[in-house]
């Protein structure tokens, strides 16, 4: 930096040693650099970081099970092909459904019998609860959020799923099927059957 | 010293733009690790606020102009001159605002329709919707609807009847009355009642193939899929010839 000192040249002969002060505003400056890297930064990864979830602030607020209902079907792990029964990487098996006015989506799902199913249910529009017949056990969908629970189905067979939460004038015909099967017929069934039985 | 200072701006400013593509780089390519499936969006509509307000914000007069180049098939008053297209006149303004943008994306598919949609904007796409939205549903006694509407047969009429206000429980059908009006009504479904039969027919058979797949959520595919042939055509003959029931307590 030639210029920056040609004050201190004209008043006394040139000094290779920084002073105390300039020492002192360089380590500022560096300083408020980091601060102002650090703050865009930050305001990068609440914009920006959680590709799934709608807005990085929402994630922030309402951690990981936050989603849209409006825009379920544009971007995130409920886009329409990722629905249904799917084998994770870790060799679990994860069910994803959206209950919607009037209709659990897909209709139909496949998943092994004997082995702890994750579901990952959220709903596109107001308060839905999944029933599994024969069972104790259910599922609310509640809009805005993922509701995730893990169930065990004990034997093979047809489950019936219908709606148990007042949802409008088509609740009372809101239902699905599962449909538990041995555990090696599941691994012989294509992905597209496995993702919507109702396609078969 | 000034010239200095105003270099080290310029400097820092480089650098943390450089902090962040850096970041944003790798967080990109950490996101790209995971393995998922082909991605499949039924359409670029999403009925948030602000496409709502959009889609409601055309302007019936601008609206009038541009749908003269709709006479030739859809009517002058959005009644249409050919049974295999479908009637528009008080139709819901963001069910035509939602199809010409799926026209417009490639969502649903349509030789007519696409270069059609194409040569409108956004704010065009709200005029026209505006426009066929306040035609009366009754057509004007001199408009040209020259084609007679097949009158259902009496024994679909029953099944009609029975899918429009109670759907099939057995099934997980619901009611067509609870989305489509008059009972209740969902954004962005169509009212059915002044529809014409054959184009009816033609789009739960679409749905059911998969030819047509711009329902949101896979809503029209999951029912369309389950109803049998005779089903779809009762329900079709009963809407078309304008039979079919109104609003009502649904009964089992």
């Amino acid at each position: 930096m030639p210029n920056s000192n040609s004050k201190i040249a004209l008043a006394a002969p040139a000094v290779e040693e920084p002073s105390a002060g300039e020492v002192k505003s360089s380590a500022r400056k560096m300083i408020r650099v980091a601060l102002i890297s650090i703050t865009l930064v930050c305001v990068w990864l609440t914009v920006r970081f959680p590709f799934q979830a709608e807005s990085g602030l929402e994630y922030l607020l309402n951690g990981p099970n936050s989603v849209n209902p409006q825009t379920l079907h544009l971007r995130g792990e409920f886009v329409e092909s990722n629905l249904g029964s799917t084998e994770d990487a870790g060799g679990g098996v994860t069910v994803r459904m959206i209950a919607e006015q009037y209709l659990f989506v897909p209709q139909c799902v496949v998943v092994p019998a004997g082995v702890p199913i994750r579901f990952r249910i959220t709903s596109a529009d107001v308060v839905h609860k999944l029933t599994i017949s024969g069972t104790e056990d259910q599922i609310k969908a509640v809009p805005g959020y993922v509701v995730e629970t893990r169930l065990q189905f004990a034997r093979a067979g047809v489950y019936e799923m219908p709606c148990h939460e007042f949802c409008g004038p088509g609740h009372y015909t809101m239902r699905s099927q599962l449909i538990a099967v041995p555990p090696e017929a599941f691994r012989n069934l294509g992905r597209e059957a496995r993702r919507d039985c109702a396609l078969r | 010293m000034l010239y200095g200072r105003g270099l080290r701006r310029v400097g820092s400013a480089i650098l943390t733009v450089a902090i962040v593509v850096i970041i944003s780089g790798s967080a990109l390519l950490l996101g790209s690790d995971v393995a998922e499936p082909p991605v499949r969006i039924p359409s670029n509509v999403a009925w948030t606020a602000t496409t709502i307000a959009q889609a409601s914000s055309g302007n019936p007069l601008r609206g009038l102009i541009i749908a003269r180049r709709c006479d030739r098939c859809h009517g002058r008053e959005g009644f249409s001159s050919s049974p295999a297209v479908p009637n528009l006149a008080a139709m819901d303004r963001l069910v035509v605002w939602k199809q010409l943008d799926d026209f417009r994306a490639g969502k649903r598919s349509s030789p007519v329709m696409q270069p059609i949609a194409n040569s409108l904007s956004a704010q065009d796409t709200a005029d026209v919707a505006a426009y066929y939205w306040m035609m009366p549903i009754a057509p004007d006694p001199f408009d040209d609807r020259a084609f007679p509407q097949p009158m259902p047969d009496p024994k679909h009429e029953a099944v009609a009847v029975r899918l429009i206000t109670a759907g099939d429980g057995s099934r997980g059908l619901p009611p067509c009355q609870a989305c489509h009006g008059p009972i209740g009504l969902v954004t962005g479904a169509p009212s059915l009642t002044t529809q014409n039969a054959p184009y009816l027919l033609e789009q739960i058979e679409a749905f059911a193939s998969g030819r047509r797949a711009n329902d949101i959520n896979l809503r029209m595919r999951s029912i369309a899929a389950q109803l049998t042939e005779e089903e779809r055509q009762a329900l079709s003959e009963s809407y078309g010839a304008g039979l079919a029931p109104s609003a009502g307590p649904p009964t089992r």
